[in-house]
């Protein structure tokens, strides 16, 4: 059995896909002169369905969607930073208009390359990619997730954005429920919180209802693991609750929190919501990840003590 | 066919462009500078595109990489069957403008969108990448402007074609040496530019692009290579080709054919009207 808390959720996806690809020759896979320990085997047992397309992000994208409207199942593979803003215009054209069957895998969400600077910070990529219509976003928070999203990729072909942290995580779906399409959740019948989450940071709700609990309040967590389209059921879930608290490690302006600020005032629901994310002032930083975390008030214990305040 | 009769056809198409752009605005100078190459290409046996073979997965490839050429196209296409002859009039930034102000892929025998510079050549490196996985015998032409390769993404694409050895790809530049608002030597030089392709692993042909016998016998030099190299046609033409006052002159890029002493200076050199078919 795949011990996939051990395993980053890039090489649980990329495995995965391996697997399949061993007897789907239409599965190319074109690295943007990005590695990973799980493409190795990939590359020496499949060259022909490996393409390192060099450092052009633009290109890639291009060549990937001319790629997949002859009927193939492309993957981009390439760090967050670049693949979501350096090639903005031919992901929109090329790949969505086209609606080509282009899912790029974009590694290094958020600060997840906290020392290496704002050039590596993918904090606006939810943002831009939720502008482009057609396109399908997927942010997974674990391997075993990453792994699962494989088999979607290839049942469903369309233009699609996953985003994946670096590191290993704890499988949430050994305490989450994942029977909902695009999230999974922690239930709290009696909780009038939710804590909305994705990726990286919905460990740290984890931590956050933990540290509340101690404080007697309890909490239902929301693990949306596909951002666009969210799944309209999540009315219910917030019909539920009176106060909605989002974490999320990313712009203010555009991300989670703002999406789900749509999603509410759309659906008229009536709840109180609060969003915790990166300011609006150019956090251009370098630093260990909770120590950026810190300056943002994106630590558990800044986002306890906002909650406790916000619904005395 | 003849190379008369391509001439006629290039003449025709030139007044039908000349009269779009009349009615309803459009790039007239860089539509006028690729008329020959275009029907050289479609209505001159190189490209294997009919509207009998749309779907056809051994079909060439053909993407309009400079997308303000587009009347061209159209009235190409019209003039090959794709539809009906009266969109030109009727649906060219018209109504419901099937026929828009760049090309669009849902209009029949258009295969990619285009208008924003610098994607099609990528865009036709991952079509001939899969031709290549195909085993197909396709070849996948691309055409672009000269000022287009003023983009980073066109040299992105010309070292990815040249590392994947994509000989299936025939890159034609409609070099007419003028940009949006002026001439390209004054902003950004592409000089030494049949150089910088062959430095970046292509074969490179040259021809008078306003010459059909030039354009055949280049066009047919680069499907006979077959050395492993993506080839470039370099095409040297005269933005705004046929009409004297629009020739060589930058600010027609975004001119309108609206005056009334101009449209009939125009529709004199053209002939039309005068029974020229």
């Amino acid at each position: 059995m795949t011990d996939y808390a051990n395993m980053q959720m890039r090489d649980a996806f990329i495995s995965e896909l391996f697997e399949q690809a061993k007897h789907d020759r239409d599965i190319i896979f074109i690295s943007n002169e990005y590695g990973a320990p799980s493409l190795d085997i990939f590359r020496e047992e499949l060259p022909e369905q490996f393409i390192n397309a060099g450092i052009s992000e633009q290109n890639i994208i291009s060549v990937a969607s001319g790629i997949a409207l002859e009927g193939k199942k492309v993957f981009v593979y390439s760090i967050a930073s670049f693949i979501s803003l350096r090639c903005f215009e031919q992901i929109k054209l090329d790949m969505c208009v086209h609606n080509a069957p282009v899912t790029i895998l974009a590694v290094g969400t958020g600060f997840a390359y906290s020392e290496d600077g704002p050039t590596h910070h993918a904090t606006e990529d939810i943002g831009v990619m939720r502008t482009l219509a057609s396109i399908e976003i997927c942010s997974p928070a674990d391997a075993k997730q990453s792994s699962r999203l494989v088999n979607i990729c290839l049942t469903k072909q369309q233009p699609r954005y996953i985003r994946f942290d670096k590191g290993k995580f704890s499988i949430l779906s050994e305490t989450f429920c994942y029977s909902n399409d695009g999230y999974g959740i922690l239930e709290n019948a009696d909780s009038e919180v939710l804590l909305l989450s994705t990726g990286f940071m919905t460990h740290r709700a984890v931590e956050v209802a933990q540290e509340l609990k101690t404080h007697g309040v309890g909490t239902t967590i929301v693990d949306l693991w596909k951002l666009k389209p969210l799944n309209p059921d999540l009315v219910e879930v917030i019909d539920k609750v009176k106060y909605i608290f989002t974490i999320e490690e990313h712009t203010v302006n555009a991300g989670l929190g703002s999406m789900i600020a749509e999603f509410v005032l759309d659906n008229n629901c009536k709840v109180r919501l609060k969003r915790f994310a990166i300011k609006d002032d150019l956090l251009y930083d370098y630093g260990v990840r909770n120590k950026i975390h810190e300056k943002s008030g994106l630590d558990a214990g800044s986002i306890v003590r906002s909650i406790i305040k916000h619904i005395e | 066919m003849l190379i008369n009769d391509l001439k006629h056809k290039s003449a025709r198409v030139r007044s039908t462009v000349a009269e779009m752009c009349i009615e309803r605005g459009g790039h007239i100078a860089s539509s006028l500078s690729c008329i020959e190459i275009l029907v050289a290409l479609y209505q001159g046996g190189t490209l294997n595109i009919s509207k009998d073979t749309l779907d056809h997965p051994d079909r060439d490839r053909f993407i309009l990489s400079k997308g303000h050429g587009e009347t061209v196209l159209y009235a190409i296409l019209a003039d090959m069957g794709f539809f009906p002859n009266e969109w030109l009039s009727e649906q060219y930034r018209y109504g419901d403008c099937i026929l828009g102000g760049h090309p669009d892929k849902n209009i029949p025998g258009v295969e990619h969108s285009t208008g924003s510079l610098g994607h099609g050549l990528g865009v036709a490196c991952g079509l001939a990448t899969a031709g290549k996985i195909d085993n197909s015998s396709r070849y996948h032409y691309v055409l672009l402007g000269d000022a287009e390769c003023t983009e980073g993404s066109v040299w992105e694409a010309c070292l990815y074609a040249s590392a994947q050895n994509l000989d299936n790809v025939i890159a034609i530049v409609d070099r007419n040496h003028i940009g949006s608002i002026d001439f390209i030597d004054s902003f950004t030089s592409l000089k030494p530019f049949a150089e910088k392709w062959s430095s970046f692993g292509w074969n490179v042909f040259n021809c008078n692009g306003h010459d059909f016998a030039e354009l055949f016998t280049e066009f047919e030099k680069t499907k006979n290579m077959k050395n492993g190299k993506p080839s470039v046609v370099i095409a040297e033409t005269v933005k705004g080709k046929g009409i004297s006052f629009i020739e060589h002159q930058p600010i027609w890029h975004v001119k309108q054919l609206n005056n009334s002493d101009d449209i009939d200076n125009a529709r004199k050199e053209l002939s039309i009207g005068e029974g020229n078919d």
